[in-house]
């Protein structure tokens, strides 16, 4: 085609989605990931008791989510209007159907952080007026197979809908691909897993090197490893493709953002547990000061890599 | 497609000023078939942007923005200026807008149906007060003709003037202030519209026609010949 009849410049700024959205990302992956590993270790290790990772990670996935909704209607230009998508809806929007889950998923987290801390709630909240509620418990207790299973079943929605949300955005060769909805799972799995820890261990004293720690300590590295071999099928399908996917593929080599990429993603998200964990020999490697800096590097490499997808995915466009 | 009924339509006035008596039979029931499937059938609006009228005054804009009021530094058309710099001499510009899309990105995305495809016309437009300014269809669209209008806080495109112009039964602003004929407005769907009349002969192409949004406008490039 002439390229002379081409149009090469458009009427957005750039990245209209900033990083209030990278950020609610990030929350999102960690508040389903958080579910899906503690939910999956229960099922797993047939436990009946609440572990600390269990309060942990129902804690941590309605605050998360909580969070990331401020985030996210925070990025809006008529935050206000936000009710608006509450009452329409487009079920060809895969923005739509993710308000959906998020109504389903966000009051099942808050009723399993009831169930899971009921013990607290009946010796700190018997004076306040919330007494009252407390004839709940025993139908919660009823209903709780159910809520677990479905805030499983929400939790893998919920992290992979934020993956469809921008995959279907076809103008961004790094976006617009299969792989990103996977990546999506895998890399909340990992700073769910991560964030979920750290509060298992600083708040309900889980021992940082034994049980569900230890569990949790040894899928962290098969977790990784899909991560980064998401992340290659990624690279390897662009620099493949067409003269747009090539270009794309610059985004791993050349501005700022190829920066977060390899000291962010790789260095921070990957090199920091590795070295510590592995290279710097078996004390180093059990120390708490260890179990603490690699959590944190898990979660800020996660982080870096939904600002690396979203900035440089919505800089080369096609 | 676009060729095949080309050359179909083509073959069709062939027959129909043939001296054969039965082709002319032929030809004519064909034309009346093709007008009574057309009544009932919705309107396609489409529009041809002819790179060889365009000088690049930019009175389209102009008009666009006072019709449409659309905010100062904000656009819903712009006309690029592609001239090669090798060949200063030889223009070319371009039209910068949406494409009205038949398979609208902006509109599946909407989680408000803010953006919407009016029932009646097929035009794809905004209802400004169900938006919520969230961006999506802006990031969706693969032609990046969006934005928020500074005003309304609502998303907008080129939506053929559908509130102004259009309403009035008169043709887009642009196509108006356009003092060298380079767009034109009308339905595709009507075999004797002025659209199609120029569609018939001359060739027109579709922008990036590979995101498969089947696009309604037409860009009629300037070709050397004789080169
Ligand atoms: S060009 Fe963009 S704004 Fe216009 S209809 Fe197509 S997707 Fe929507
Ligand atoms: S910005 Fe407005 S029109 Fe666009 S998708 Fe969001 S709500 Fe719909
Ligand atoms: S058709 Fe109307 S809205 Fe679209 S560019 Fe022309 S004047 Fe502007």
């Amino acid at each position: 085609m002439n390229e002379a009849i081409e149009f090469t410049v458009g009427f957005s700024h750039g990245v209209e989605w900033g990083w209030p959205i990278g950020v609610y990302l990030l929350l999102a992956g960690i508040s389903g990931g958080a579910l899906i590993v503690s939910l999956a270790l229960r099922y797993y290790q047939r436990q009946s008791v609440e572990t600390p990772l269990l309060k942990a990670a129902s804690l941590v996935s309605f605050v998360t989510i909580v969070f990331g909704m401020v985030f996210l209607v925070g990025d809006l230009e008529k935050p206000l209007y936000f009710w608006k998508i509450l009452i329409n809806y487009n079920f060809k929007s895969v923005m739509s159907i993710g308000v959906l889950a998020l109504c389903l998923y966000i009051p099942l987290t808050f009723v399993l952080v009831a169930i899971v801390f009921e013990g607290w709630i009946k010796e700190h909240l018997a004076t306040t007026p919330l007494a009252k509620l407390f004839f709940l418990f025993p139908l919660l207790k009823a209903l709780r197979p159910a809520v677990e299973v479905l805030a499983f079943v929400f939790a893998i929605v919920v992290c992979a809908y934020t993956g469809f949300l921008i995959s279907v955005l076809v103008r961004f060769p790094l976006l617009n691909t299969a792989i990103l909805p996977a990546l999506f799972i895998v890399s909340g799995l990992s700073a769910g897993t991560a964030f979920s820890s750290l509060i298992a261990s600083f708040f309900f004293q889980a021992d940082a090197h034994a049980g569900d720690m230890k569990t949790l300590h040894t899928i962290e590295w098969p977790v990784m490893a899909l991560e980064m071999l998401l992340l290659f099928m990624l690279f390897v399908s662009l620099i493949v493709g067409t003269s747009f996917d090539k270009q794309t593929a610059g985004a791993f080599f050349q501005g700022g953002y190829s920066a977060l990429f390899w000291f962010g993603v790789v260095g921070i998200g990957f090199g920091v547990p590795l070295v510590l964990n592995f290279l710097l020999g078996k004390k180093v490697a059990h120390s708490a000061f260890t179990f603490y800096l690699s959590g944190t590097a898990s979660v800020l490499g996660v982080l870096s890599l939904r600002l690396f997808i979203l900035y440089a995915g919505q800089t080369f466009s096609a | 497609m676009e060729q095949d009924e080309k050359r179909r339509n083509f073959l069709k006035y062939l027959g129909a000023s043939s001296v054969v008596v039965g082709t002319i039979g032929q030809g004519v029931l064909a034309e009346e078939q093709a007008q009574t499937s057309n009544e009932g059938k919705k309107p396609h609006y489409g529009m041809i942007f002819d790179q060889n009228k365009c000088v690049g005054c930019t009175e389209c804009e102009v008009a666009c923005h006072k019709i449409n009021a659309v905010p100062q530094g904000q656009a819903r058309l712009y006309v690029q200026n592609k001239t090669d710099p090798a060949t200063p001499m030889e223009k070319r510009y371009v039209r910068v807008s949406c494409q009205q899309c038949e398979d609208a990105p902006c509109v599946n995305v909407c989680p408000t149906k803010a953006c919407h495809r009016d029932e009646k016309t097929g035009i794809v437009t905004m209802n400004a007060d169900d938006c919520i300014a969230c961006k999506y269809c802006i990031v969706a669209c693969p032609y990046d003709v969006r934005f928020i209008n500074h005003e309304t806080k609502a998303a907008e495109n080129c939506n053929f003037c559908f509130n102004t112009n259009f309403a009035k039964k008169q043709d887009p602003a642009c196509v108006q202030a356009c003092k060298y004929k380079a767009l034109v407005f009308g339905d595709l769907n009507d075999p004797d519209s002025y659209i199609n009349q120029i569609l018939h002969v001359k060739d027109a192409v579709r922008m990036k026609p590979t995101f498969g949004t089947k696009p309604s406008l037409r860009y009629i490039p300037v070709v050397k010949v004789g080169v």
